[in-house]
């Protein structure tokens, strides 16, 4: 395949051009309820070719290989139809690169069947743990992509990137009443991360017959805690998207709003975003513009120190790249992206957190979150109400929404470890959605948070 | 065809199979901050089966179009101990006429792509120079085999064409976003209304007005109707009636909401996104109502699920999914529901629909674009708001439905809904 591209390459008569050529095999085996609901396979090779002209980008995205210098030319013409300005692309050095996944027991070995069985007890724990269990969907997904990268400066790296998951959802029903319990787990280790899980499906299924008789929170504005994985989302969420230089490099105003040196939290606070710690889901040591990895301080001490960029938005910028250039597959090209982002640990214990809080809420686990630059979302699982220093009744439905230029500022206690749970799912931009993402952090108590829901 | 050597290499061991194979081209131009950013061009081809082994389903799904053996020996292999099929494939019948395709797509030159994105760009600047936009146009052909071992072999060609604009207004640390967009099967659209349509939001958006939680009547725009129909969207899904998941299960001919309240599956629709002759599994599409006068009149189906349920397809399949949605006109003009309006909100847009348990019907949003209305006037914007409820509560105290449906993307046809009460919380 190198040989392919380093043939196409010159063909382009582009400022610069870059080949990423993708091979990606995957299996999946689903059940809902009793039964299998679906079990298969896929192979897809595709690739895209990027070119620059003048400051404009051609891209020509494609599944057949045979007429990849077409492809070239292609990318090439469009991007003369766009190009007006000077090119401005941060310069690094070249690599010539080889890696090699290491997976305790790789997946590709074991048989669909095998795979199979392994949810089947999961799913049977999840129906078998209530009367109240209505259903379930129990799903394996697993997808091994080996990426070839090259570029017109002689860069050319092959990556392999192994991605392995379980999600365990229980549905419980009484009436009208229905509930979730969701849990999941993810990751590039290998198969035996999704064996050994019986204890993560019955709290799925415990949790949403739980729920059944969990009122929903009442809305109004609280003091709240929140967990390692709902720290990594809040990170994520609130922050960690408005420090995509991509949204910031040619908008004058978002540059004023997030210029560095300027206080975004208080002294304790520090978000780091690290594409470098084994074993994550963000974790590369190139991203897909042949970058290196690294560790980059978003906050420090509770101001904005640094952003993430793509090799344009750096140059864009005046500021280094910093390798968060990611796309989600071969249809699509590298955008500005996290890898996994945290809240670094700070010196309090979950009690320091509780004692003096009169009336707060106890968020756990993540559903999700989204944001529109100022204003996030973040969903938690469920919830423990907080009365009088001590955990109270479990509270369901609890979206928790905030400003970023106000929430971050109103977090005023940090616990003193860095969790990581391996859990599933990923970031969505730009039509590019699921991205693996690692989501974690410690636990962090915020004031004045509003919770959406009806009043008493 | 392709499809037919996939049917036939299947059918050595195979009971039953299905393949289809897909290949399109598309282009897409899209700006940036003001500017023309970048040119895509997009080839693809993929091909998939799914077959039936002793009574068991197996599929797979190849980009590789030289990898007819590989293909069908995966799905050999996953028909094994696969899923249980309640079904046989269905044999060849006639199809409604419904347009799909636009002659008028594929001329359509990057160049005249390029000005359509300029052109919405300098409307919206015209208006608000402040305003930093985000513009787009894409264009699409494919083509689709079909072919099953009960005798469908068909190929249809499909066009697609969507425009959109999107801006951002900072003042201050305040980031105001709105745009509008619109695709489906066809060349033709306005896009000097859709540029209209985002200039009209930013105006109304120009002033911030305050306002108090409590709970309030709330009028949705045809796109804010989303934020009802998500909880119906899953709650019809036959597979989910089926399982239990579904909190319409057993409901079937009950009332769940306003008598006024009539939702259809239309895939009949000409150029509509969800729209074609036959569904996933070669099963002729059909008009199916869900909801009429507030009762609840079908679910959707796929041949599966059917078989499970005791039912018949509504060629829904593969998935249970709708197609394009269409709510029924009611008899109320939207100003008028803004008139009769002392004190509520008009929702536009929503964040974070869909995170939390949105099957119950529940939903807690905050409202990313939405509008304070006062003593019959829409007032300005409202920030750091969360609005709470529930889909089935809400469907029953439905205080008007507009009586003009708007296009709400490609596959959404619908008037502008006002619940009479709804739970809002301000900062």
């Amino acid at each position: 395949m190198r040989e392919r591209i380093e043939k196409a390459l010159p063909k382009s008569d582009a400022e610069y051009t870059e080949i990423r050529i993708e091979n990606v095999t995957s299996s999946w085996a689903n059940f809902r309820g009793e039964e299998l609901d679906s079990i298969g396979s896929s192979k897809t090779l595709g690739g895209i070719v990027r070119a620059l002209v003048k400051g404009g980008w051609g891209y020509a995205t494609f599944n057949d290989l045979s007429a990849l210098e077409d492809r070239v030319k292609e990318a090439c013409n469009s991007a003369r139809l766009v190009g007006e300005e000077k090119s401005r692309f941060a310069e690094v050095e070249p690599f010539v690169d080889e890696i090699t996944a290491t997976m305790e027991k790789d997946f590709r070995q074991i048989s669909l069947s095998e795979k199979k069985s392994v949810i089947e007890e999961y799913n049977k724990i999840v129906l078998g743990y209530h009367d109240k269990v209505e259903t379930s969907n129990v799903g394996y997904g697993d997808s091994f992509r080996k990426v070839w990268y090259g570029n017109s400066e002689g860069t050319h790296i092959e990556d392999e990137r192994p991605d392995a998951g379980v999600s365990l959802s229980a549905t419980a029903r009484d009436g009208d009443n229905v509930q979730q319990g969701f849990e999941s787990v993810a990751g590039s280790a290998g198969f035996q991360i999704i064996e050994g899980l019986q204890e993560k499906a019955e709290v799925a299924a415990k949790l949403a017959v739980d729920l059944l008789s969990a009122p929903p929170v009442t809305g109004g504005k609280y003091t709240v805690i929140i967990n390692p994985r709902l720290t990594g989302v809040f990170a994520h969420e609130a922050f960690g998207h408005l420090s995509e230089s991509d949204f910031v490099y040619e908008n004058e105003r978002l540059k004023e709003l997030m210029v560095l040196g300027k206080r975004f939290g208080s002294d304790i606070l520090n978000i780091i975003d690290n594409g470098t710690i084994r074993g994550l889901r963000g974790t590369q040591k190139y991203d897909d513009e042949g970058v290196r990895s690294r560790k980059n301080y978003l906050i420090k001490d509770g101001i904005l120190v640094g952003r993430l960029h793509s090799r344009e938005t750096a140059a864009k910028m005046g500021e280094e790249p910093t390798g968060n250039a990611r796309a989600i597959g071969y249809q699509h090209q590298p955008i500005v992206r996290m890898t996994n982002t945290y809240i670094d640990k700070g010196d309090a214990t979950f009690e320091d957190m509780i004692k003096d809080v009169n009336l707060g809420l106890y968020a756990i686990d993540m559903i999700g979150g989204q944001t529109s630059m100022e204003m996030f979302t973040f969903s938690a699982a469920y919830g423990y109400m907080v009365r009088d220093g001590k955990i109270a009744e479990l509270v369901r439905d609890v979206v928790l929404t905030g400003n970023v230029f106000e929430t971050l500022m109103n977090i005023d206690i940090i616990s003193d470890a860095v969790e990581w749970p391996p859990v599933g799912g990923g970031c969505g931009k730009g039509g590019q959605s699921p991205l693996p993402v690692g989501l974690g952090g410690p636990y962090a108590r915020i004031q004045n948070v509003v919770i959406g829901g009806r009043q008493q | 065809m392709i499809v037919n050597r996939l049917i036939k290499k299947a059918m050595k061991k195979a009971q039953g199979a299905q393949a289809s194979l897909g290949q399109s081209e598309s282009t897409n131009v899209s700006f940036e901050s003001d500017k023309l950013k970048s040119v895509r061009s997009s080839q693809s081809t993929g091909m998939s089966i799914r077959i039936i082994v002793d009574g068991k389903i197996g599929s797979s799904h190849t980009t590789d179009m030289d990898d007819v053996d590989g293909v069908v020996a995966r799905a050999l292999e996953a028909a094994e101990f696969g899923s249980p099929a309640h079904f046989e494939f269905p044999g060849p019948q006639e199809g409604p006429d419904v347009k799909v395709y636009d002659d008028a797509v594929l001329p359509v030159t990057k160049g005249k792509m390029v000005r359509i994105g300029e052109e919405m760009i300098t409307l919206v600047k015209e208006y608000n120079p402040h305003i930093l936009l985000n513009a787009g146009a894409s264009k699409s052909i494919s083509n689709i085999q079909f072919a099953n071992s009960a005798g469908i072999a068909y190929s249809t060609e499909t066009t697609n064409f969507a425009v959109g604009v999107d801006g951002q207004w900072i003042r201050g640390t305040d980031i105001l976003s709105a745009g509008h967009g619109f695709g489906w099967k066809k060349q033709e659209i306005d896009h000097v209304e859709i540029a209209r349509k985002a200039i009209k939001l930013f105006k109304m958006a120009e002033n911030i007005a305050p306002i108090k939680s409590g709970d309030m009547p709330v009028v949705f725009t045809p796109e804010g109707v989303n934020v009802l129909l998500l909880a119906l969207i899953l709650g019809l899904n036959g597979k989910r009636v089926f399982l239990g998941s579904s909190p319409l299960a057993g409901k079937l001919g009950e009332k769940i909401a306003d008598e006024a309240f009539a939702l259809t599956d239309n895939p009949l629709l000409d150029y509509a996104n969800g729209s074609g002759t036959y569904d996933g599994e070669g099963v002729p599409h059909q008009v199916t109502p869900l909801i009429e006068h507030g009762l609840v009149k079908n679910f959707l189906y796929d041949l599966d699920t059917a078989a499970r349920a005791g039912t018949k397809t509504t060629g829904n399949g593969i998935g249970c999914s709708p197609t394009n949605l269409v709510i029924k006109e009611g008899n109320t003009p939207f100003e008028e529901m803004v008139k009769n309006t002392k004190k509520g909100l008009l929702v536009h847009n929503v964040l974070g629909l869909g995170q939390g348990n949105p099957i119950s019907g529940e939903f807690s949003v905050n409202v990313l674009l939405g509008y304070k209305i006062e003593k019959g006037e829409i007032v300005g914007r409202v920030k750091d708001v969360m609005l709470a409820g529930n889909t089935y509560d809400a469907l029953k105290n439905i205080a008007a439905i507009g009586d003009k449906a708007e296009w709400a993307g490609g596959s959404l046809l619908t008037p502008p809904i006002q619940i009479a009460r709804l739970s809002v919380v301000a900062k």
